[in-house]
C-alpha cells in the first residue's frame, strides 16, 4: 500500500483503512443457513441407511460364499482324513486348533477396534432412530456369523488363503458398520 | 446498496492472521463441539465471525442478494468440512478463504452458463484493457461520493483484487494463492482498481 505516494493514493489508502471489518448480516439468515443444514443432515442420513443396508446385504453374500468355500475345504479335509497317515501327523490333528499367527494377531486389532466403535455407538445409541438400530444389529449379527464361521474353517484348513481373505474382509465390514453406525448421530 | 455504514462497527484495520490471533480458548471448544455435532455451538461460532464474513462478501460479491447467499454457501460448506479444520490457519481465514472459494465457483458456474465474453474480468485481459473498457458502472455511480458503493461498481476482478489486498490485508501472495492469479495480473488488477476508485470518487 506504502508504494502509492499521490495525494489522491494517499486519500485513497485512508478511506480504505476507515471502512467497517464487519457488517451485520440480515438477521434471517442463521435461520437459513441452519434450515440447509437440517435438510443437508436428513439427506445424509438417508444415504448413510441405505449404505449400511448394502453393508449388510454385502456380508450376508460374502457368508454365502464362505459357507460355499467351507464346505469344499471339508470336503478335501475328508478326502485327507482317509488316506495313511503317519502316527505325528495324527498327533498334530488333535491338539488345539488355532489362527494363524498373522491372523491371530490381525483379529486381536479388529476385536480393539470393534470394542471402541462398540462402545462409542452405545453411547449415541439413544440418538439413532430404532428401525437404523435394527438395520446395524441385523448387519453385526451376519458380521459376527461369518466370522465365526470362517474362523471355524480356517482353524480346519489355516492354510486356505481364500478363507484367510473372507475372515479379514468380515472383520472389516464390520468395523466399517460400526464406524458408519457411530458416524449416524444426528448432527442437528 | 443500502448504507452499510449505519449497520457496522468497525474494528482497526489489521492482517487477518492478527485479528484471529484475539480469538480466545472459549471458540476452540466451540469448534470442537461443532466439529462433534453440536449445531449450537456452531451458531454461536456463525455469530462471531458472520459480521467479517458478511462485509468480505457484500463487498466481493457487490450486492446484498448474493452476498447473503455467498455466506449461506460458506457457512454450509463450513459445517461439512468442519471435522477437516486442523487449525493450521485461524478459524477466520479458513472461512474467508471458503468464502472467496464459493465466489470463485459461482463465477465459474455463471461464466459457464452464459458463456459471456463482455466481461472484463477475464484476468489476462486486464492489463491491457482501456481504464473505460468493461466497466459497467450503475447509473448512480458516477455521482456517488461513497467509497463502499465504489468498490460495489468495480469489475468483478479488478473488485475481488482491492477488497481482499486493500480491505482485507492479505499479501499478494495470499491474494493469489486463493483466487489463482499470478501476482504480475493481481498487482495489475490493484492498479487499475486504484485507479478507478479514484476517479470514481473524484480523489
Amino acid at each position: 500500500m506504502n508504494e502509492h505516494i499521490s495525494p489522491s493514493d494517499t486519500k485513497l489508502d485512508e478511506l480504505t483503512a476507515e471502512l467497517p471489518r464487519e457488517i451485520a448480516p440480515p438477521p434471517e439468515l442463521w435461520n437459513a443457513i441452519r434450515a440447509e443444514l437440517a435438510e443437508r443432515s436428513s439427506n445424509r442420513w438417508r444415504w448413510d441407511r441405505w449404505r449400511l443396508a448394502a453393508a449388510g446385504l454385502l456380508i450376508a453374500a460374502s457368508s454365502s460364499l464362505l459357507t460355499v468355500v467351507a464346505l469344499r475345504a471339508r470336503e478335501h479335509a475328508r478326502e485327507v482324513a482317509i488316506a495313511p497317515v503317519a502316527p505325528s501327523s495324527s498327533a498334530a490333528a488333535q491338539s488345539e486348533p488355532r489362527l494363524p499367527a498373522r491372523l491371530a494377531s490381525a483379529e486381536q486389532g479388529y476385536l480393539r477396534s470393534a470394542e471402541a466403535l462398540r462402545r462409542t455407538l452405545d453411547e449415541r445409541r439413544d440418538s439413532l432412530a430404532p428401525s437404523t438400530v435394527a438395520t446395524v444389529e441385523r448387519s453385526l449379527r451376519i458380521a459376527d456369523s461369518a466370522i465365526a464361521e470362517a474362523r471355524a474353517a480356517l482353524e480346519r484348513d489355516p492354510s486356505n488363503a481364500v478363507l484367510a481373505a473372507l475372515f479379514t474382509s468380515n472383520y472389516e465390514r464390520k468395523i466399517d458398520v460400526l464406524r458408519r453406525a457411530t458416524e449416524l448421530a444426528p448432527r442437528t | 446498496m443500502a448504507s452499510p455504514l449505519s449497520l457496522v462497527r468497525s474494528v482497526q484495520t489489521l492482517h487477518p492472521s492478527a485479528l484471529a490471533a484475539g480469538e480466545g480458548a472459549g471458540e476452540d471448544a466451540l469448534v470442537g463441539r461443532a466439529r462433534r455435532g453440536d449445531v449450537d455451538a456452531f451458531e454461536r461460532l456463525y455469530h462471531l465471525h458472520a459480521g467479517r464474513v458478511y462485509a468480505l462478501c457484500l463487498r466481493l460479491a457487490g450486492e446484498p442478494a448474493e452476498a447473503r447467499e455467498l455466506v449461506q454457501d460458506t457457512f454450509v460448506h463450513a459445517w461439512e468440512a468442519l471435522p477437516r479444520f486442523r487449525g493450521e490457519s485461524s478459524l477466520t481465514t479458513w472461512l474467508h478463504r471458503i468464502a472467496v472459494n464459493a465466489m470463485l465457483e459461482r463465477r465459474r458456474r455463471d461464466r459457464r452458463r452464459s458463456a459471456r465474453v463482455t466481461l472484463v474480468e477475464d484476468e489476462d485481459e486486464v492489463e491491457s484493457a482501456p481504464l473505460a473498457g468493461g466497466f459497467v458502472a450503475p447509473t448512480d455511480v458516477a455521482t456517488a461520493i461513497d467509497l463502499e458503493r465504489a468498490i460495489a461498481a468495480l469489475p468483478p476482478g479488478v473488485r475481488r483484487a482491492f477488497v481482499l489486498h486493500e480491505v482485507e490485508g492479505y499479501t499478494h501472495e495470499e491474494v493469489a494463492g486463493m483466487t489463482g492469479l499470478a501476482t504480475g495480473t493481481l498487482r495489475a488488477q490493484l492498479h487499475r482498481a486504484r485507479q478507478l476508485l479514484i476517479r470514481a470518487l473524484s480523489l
